[in-house]
């Protein structure tokens, strides 16, 4: 960790995200009518584990139902910061947060925040596809249960509903009752995406979500964010510069827990501001 | 040294590790094939007529009218033995002295062997004992005696410092020129037709109740009794221990605590298992008395405790081998910690779990020390479930060393001894085999 | 798409005061729940140290200490009665060595061919024996120790123990001769070396075969007057211990990892040179661990002592002599309750806690001492 670059860093960020707030982009797109509140903000947010800290001091508006990628080489905190949105970070022990990370304008870890409510209207696809070892309408079934949704009918229609929405299911309407472990990778992938999209969220976290896959399953899951976005907030955390440039709409650089530079996609990846951002979108990098 | 030597030596340590293991198999073989080659006489063996009429008169199964017709062409047989004896008894009392007091006692063994040979005379009165009612009911066993009918046992002592040899002095010999001297000879040939043997297979061993401390019938309270015992300790410790595996591997923060548990849970595997016996004793017994005295309860209790540690690491390393992405999965999904548990974790870790408590179920079986002094009795009928809360059971361990060294008659009830050791052995090589294969269906769903 | 919701959650983002502060009771009400049940095994390990040393503490109020420990006079129903346990001690000291010895060297040995030497189909068939080895109740070892092998070793204890001394010592011989006749030639001219390494293995391999022959002979005239006694029961204690010392071992001979092997590999070692200079001195302290425990089994074990050890409470003369029946703490315990359970609050009660005192310390002790020095193994293996 140079100290030198990110005092240079800083103080950039901070005059930034205020100066360019994004809650409506240039580009209107599907969105018909942007909420008043922004869905996720965060305000001089930071993470630590025990001393260290992964995320320093962000504060940045993701922009509701558009694409936003976190791009960064690794170790900088990306997904940390993505897991941070779901309180995914509870799982690990001697990690806290301080600053502001706003969902809905409450402060995600605030002791007062129901960690269940927030997770259902906060879907999470991970790096590697890990259906549960059951079938694979138990798995899309699994969330709507946890609510209580109990008729078979209603099941069936969700089930089928998000699976159509993730691209599956004409590939396993028939196979629904064998184990989802029996489907390829990308397909299990999307059967993730299909069982977060079950529990209707309001944001879909992507951590990664397509470094197991090959590249034509990679192709699809892409296509399949494409066709996601406008309905759903979607931030995804990826080490594919093509990636982001391909789906997103928005870019954040992360280097080293800090946010160096955030912006359209387009402009970000053809005129950066940034020197560091310049550096790392060439190649010359991470 | 020289690369020949190296590699001969090389050769010797790697026949020396193949020995071993071959020594192990070995030994296991010659642990187990005695066990099964005269274990299974308990159940396939040539019961004699005695048998028949034993199981009629004492288990009401059983064709009589059949047992009849055997019958009397068995008395028929038998008559000429009875018809010498009483002509001998009758020239006994003509003889002169010294030989007739020599004689007299001869012809005592020469009656109780056959009494125990071909059951009682004709006409005698009934014994309450059961023993003296029936004769041999296994061939093999009506050989032997047929042996100390025919023979005397004798000790020659004639080479001085050294010790005594056996010799079998025929009886004939004894009773040569009386009456009774052709009786031998009819006995060993007509043998056959006085007892009347058939290969038969008596799997109801298992299920019949025991008669005059297991001399007949089955080994069922020592089954029940263990069956008992076995499920009631699975009760107390499944829970638990499962349980504490949740806690340890789920909840508990590394630290202190967690150290001091892991390290009792690690002594608790360690105590002997008659310390156990005696802790049980103390303690639920005398102290907290969920009895009055010795109880299935108490027992399935002791032996609960004993099998915990087993239990508890293998849960906990069934949840441990379950993926951390299917919590992730679960809990991204908006499941709670509990939900979580229930719904992921302990299914995925269901048959790693399994295994640990198939194993620990069989290590409950066969355990006989802590129930010695807090479940086990010598002799006792199959308990209901309610009776379990406050009476002692018999069970196969237990009486497996009873009637091994205990009981009035060791030798007469090898077959039994070897039965309940095969049961038993079987019982614990059924849930160790449910364990393997539960444990390679796992490995394939692993791959797969 | 909020107008085709199906799953209308009513359930607010943020918890009121009340309902946040119920549900962290709950989870923590929970977590002490589990707390409690884990915490069985601290009760239970707490209450057999406080229910055994209450009821072991009034014998050594009325006999005093010095009697237990130092005297070989084991007449708890004499009159007056004598409680001197050293003879009781011993034979389980003695049972237990004798396992050790039986056991120790053959799992070790066994656990370095499961993990290094055999392939891995016949692992997967030599793994299930060990587990069955290990599953046989404790009881059918007794029996099989007691109406099998004891008539066996009575009647033909000498050819036995022939067959198998030429077993193990043929063998060793052998090889010793090898090593030793190739050191001798080190320094001799090249070549003259074949025929001096010749004379001097033959000459070696015939006193050793003359040594077995009288040793043999000596063996052959051995009379056993009973075969319920001390080798007995250390053979088959040691069989039982052989499950627990070959998984340990394996486990500490697996955790050395691939680096240290292929290291030793790559310099030129044999498979058997690995092993015994590199990797079994990296796992002693594993397998020194699976030693005591097997130790522990065996110390531990009752039925089979009770059943085959003769059950005489003597010191075998002289101390080492296995042939002689001998008797144990576990077996007392078991054998003895019977009788003293009518005598309740007698020191004849009380010297058999006082006996299960003994045991459970030393279980402790061994049970610390390898915990220890498997702690230390791991930390190292993890460190290094």
């Amino acid at each position: 960790m140079t100290s030198s670059t990110l005092n240079v860093a800083r103080p950039r960020i901070t005059l930034e995200a205020p100066a360019a707030p994004l809650p409506s982009p240039v580009d209107p797109g599907p969105a018909d009518a942007a909420p008043e509140t922004p869905h996720v903000q965060a305000e001089q947010f930071s993470i630590l584990y025990g001393e260290a800290m992964a995320v320093r001091e962000i504060s940045m508006v993701i922009p509701d139902r558009q694409v936003t990628a976190i791009i960064g080489p690794s170790g900088c905190g990306k997904s940390t910061f993505l897991r941070a949105i779901n309180r995914m970070n509870d799982l690990i022990p001697c990690c806290h947060t301080t600053g502001r990370l706003l969902f809905d304008g409450q402060d995600i870890h605030s002791p007062q925040i129901d960690v269940i409510s927030l997770r259902k209207r906060v879907g999470m696809v991970f790096q590697k596809p890990n259906p549960f070892p059951k079938s694979v309408f138990d798995n899309v079934a699994y969330g709507p249960r946890l609510f209580g949704i109990r008729n078979i009918r209603t099941l069936t229609e969700i089930v089928e509903r998000s699976l159509s929405r993730a691209a599956l299911w004409d590939e396993v309407k028939d196979r629904l009752a064998q184990n989802a472990l029996g489907l390829s990778g990308g397909q299990q992938q999307r059967l993730c995406i299909a069982r977060a999209l079950a529990v209707e969220p309001d944001v879909l976290l992507m951590d990664e979500p397509t470094s197991a896959l090959d590249p034509k399953s990679t192709a699809r899951i892409e296509d399949l964010i494409a066709e996601l976005r406008g309905d759903y907030t979607i931030v995804i955390v990826t080490h594919n510069m093509q990636q982001a440039a391909r789906v997103s709409d928005f870019t954040a650089f992360l280097y080293e827990g800090v946010l160096i530079e955030f912006g359209q996609t387009r402009k970000l990846f053809t005129n950066p501001h940034n020197k560091q951002t310049e550096d790392y979108i060439t190649g010359r990098f991470g | 040294m020289e690369l020949s030597t190296r590699k001969t030596l090389d050769r010797a340590f790697s026949g020396t590790g193949m020995f071993s293991i071959c020594l192990m198999t070995a030994s296991l073989l010659v642990i187990l094939l005695p066990v099964f080659a005269k274990g299974i006489k308990a159940f396939v063996f040539r019961e004699t007529i005695e048998n028949r009429k034993m199981i009629l008169e004492q288990f009401h199964r059983g064709d009589s009218a059949a047992l009849d017709i055997e019958w009397e062409s068995a008395r028929t047989a038998r008559q000429p033995v009875y018809d010498a004896m009483q002509a001998f008894r009758i020239e006994l009392d003509t003889l002169e002295g010294s030989r007739r007091r020599e004689l007299r006692s001869s012809f005592r063994e020469v009656e109780s062997a056959l009494q125990s040979l071909l059951g009682p005379e004709p006409g005698s009165t009934l014994s309450p004992l059961l023993r003296n009612r029936y004769g041999q009911t296994r061939w093999d066993r009506a050989q032997v005696k047929l042996q100390q009918v025919l023979f005397r046992e004798a000790w020659d002592y004639s080479r001085p410092g050294e010790a005594g040899t056996r010799q079998w002095i025929p009886r004939k010999q004894t009773f040569a020129g009386t009456r009774l001297e052709p009786m031998f000879d009819h006995l060993e040939t007509k043998l056959d037709s006085m007892l009347q043997p058939r290969w038969t297979f008596y799997w109801r061993f298992l299920s019949d109740d025991s008669r005059d401390s297991h001399l007949f019938g089955g080994i069922w309270p020592e089954v029940l009794g263990t069956l008992y015992l076995t499920i009631g300790a699975m009760l107390f410790a499944v829970p638990m221990g499962v349980i504490a595996a949740i806690y340890l591997t789920e909840y508990a923060r590394p630290g202190r605590v967690v150290q001091i548990l892991r390290t009792c849970i690690s002594t608790l595997a360690g105590v002997p298992s008659i310390v156990f016996g005696l802790f049980g004793l103390a303690f639920f017994i005398n102290t907290l008395q969920v009895s009055s005295s010795k109880s299935v309860l108490a027992g399935s209790m002791t032996l609960a405790l004993l099998i915990l540690p087993t239990i508890i690491r293998a849960s906990e390393e069934a949840i441990l081998a379950v993926p951390r992405t299917y919590k992730e999965a679960a809990l991204s999904l908006g499941s709670g910690t509990w939900n979580m548990i229930l719904t992921v974790l302990l299914p995925a870790a269901l048959p790693g779990i399994l295994t640990g408590i198939v194993i620990s179920m069989g290590r409950a079986a066969g355990e006989t020390a802590p129930i010695i002094f807090t479940a086990a009795v010598s002799v006792g009928k199959p308990l209901t479930l309610l009776q379990t809360l406050t009476q002692p059971t018999p069970a196969l361990p237990w009486n497996i060393y009873n009637l091994a060294t205990e009981h009035a008659a060791v030798e007469e009830i090898r077959h039994v001894q070897f039965g309940m050791v095969l049961t038993l052995v079987v019982m614990v090589l059924i849930l160790n085999a449910t364990a393997i294969a539960i444990r390679a269906r796992i490995a394939r769903r692993m791959k797969g | 798409m909020p107008d085709s919701r199906i799953l209308n959650v009513s359930r607010d983002l943020v918890l009121s005061r009340r309902a946040s502060q119920i549900q962290r009771l709950t989870s923590l009400l929970g977590r002490s729940f589990l707390f409690m049940v884990t915490s069985v095994s601290v009760l239970a390990v707490l209450f057999i140290i406080i229910f055994i040393t209450r009821d072991a503490f009034p014998f050594f109020q009325i006999r005093g200490f010095r009697e237990f420990f130092t005297s070989t006079h084991w007449f708890p129903s004499g009159n007056p009665p004598e409680f001197g346990a050293l003879s009781i001690i011993t034979g389980s000291a003695l049972v237990a060595m004798g396992a050790a010895i039986v056991a120790v060297p053959l799992g070790v040995l066994a656990a370095v061919c499961l993990s290094d030497v055999l392939p891995f189909s016949l692992r997967q068939v030599a793994k299930p024996i060990i587990e069955i080895l290990a599953a046989i109740p404790s009881v059918a070892y007794g029996f099989f120790a007691l109406v099998i092998f004891a008539p066996a070793l009575q009647e033909h204890g000498g050819i036995i123990l022939t067959v198998c001394l030429w077993m193990l010592a043929l063998p060793a011989a052998l090889l010793a001769a090898t090593v030793i006749s190739d050191l001798v030639v080190a320094g001799i001219p090249t070549s003259r070396r074949p025929a001096m390494r010749g004379i001097c293995w033959l000459t070696l391999v015939g006193g050793a075969l003359f040594a077995l022959v009288q040793g043999s002979g000596h063996l052959l005239d051995l009379t056993i007057s009973s075969g319920t006694n001390a080798l007995n029961v250390s053979i088959i204690l040691g069989i039982m211990a052989l499950p627990t010392v070959v998984s340990v071992s394996e486990d500490a001979l697996q955790a050395v990892g691939r680096d240290l092997r292929e290291g030793s590999y790559a310099l030129g070692a044999t498979r058997a040179e690995t092993l015994v200079k590199t990797i079994i001195p990296a796992a002693a302290s594993g397998i020194a661990a699976a030693s005591i425990l097997g130790i522990m089994r065996a110390v531990g074990e009752t039925m089979v002592v009770w059943m085959a050890s003769g059950n005489a409470a003597q010191i075998p003369t002289p101390w080492y002599n296995l042939l002689q029946p001998v008797r144990t703490l576990t077996a007392t315990i078991a054998g003895d309750m019977g009788e003293a359970d009518h005598v309740l609050g007698s020191a004849r009660y009380h010297v058999l806690f006082a006996m299960a005192l003994s045991l459970l310390l030393f279980s402790f002790g061994s049970n610390f001492v390898s915990e220890h020095i498997g702690r230390k193994f791991r930390s190292r293996q993890a460190g290094g």
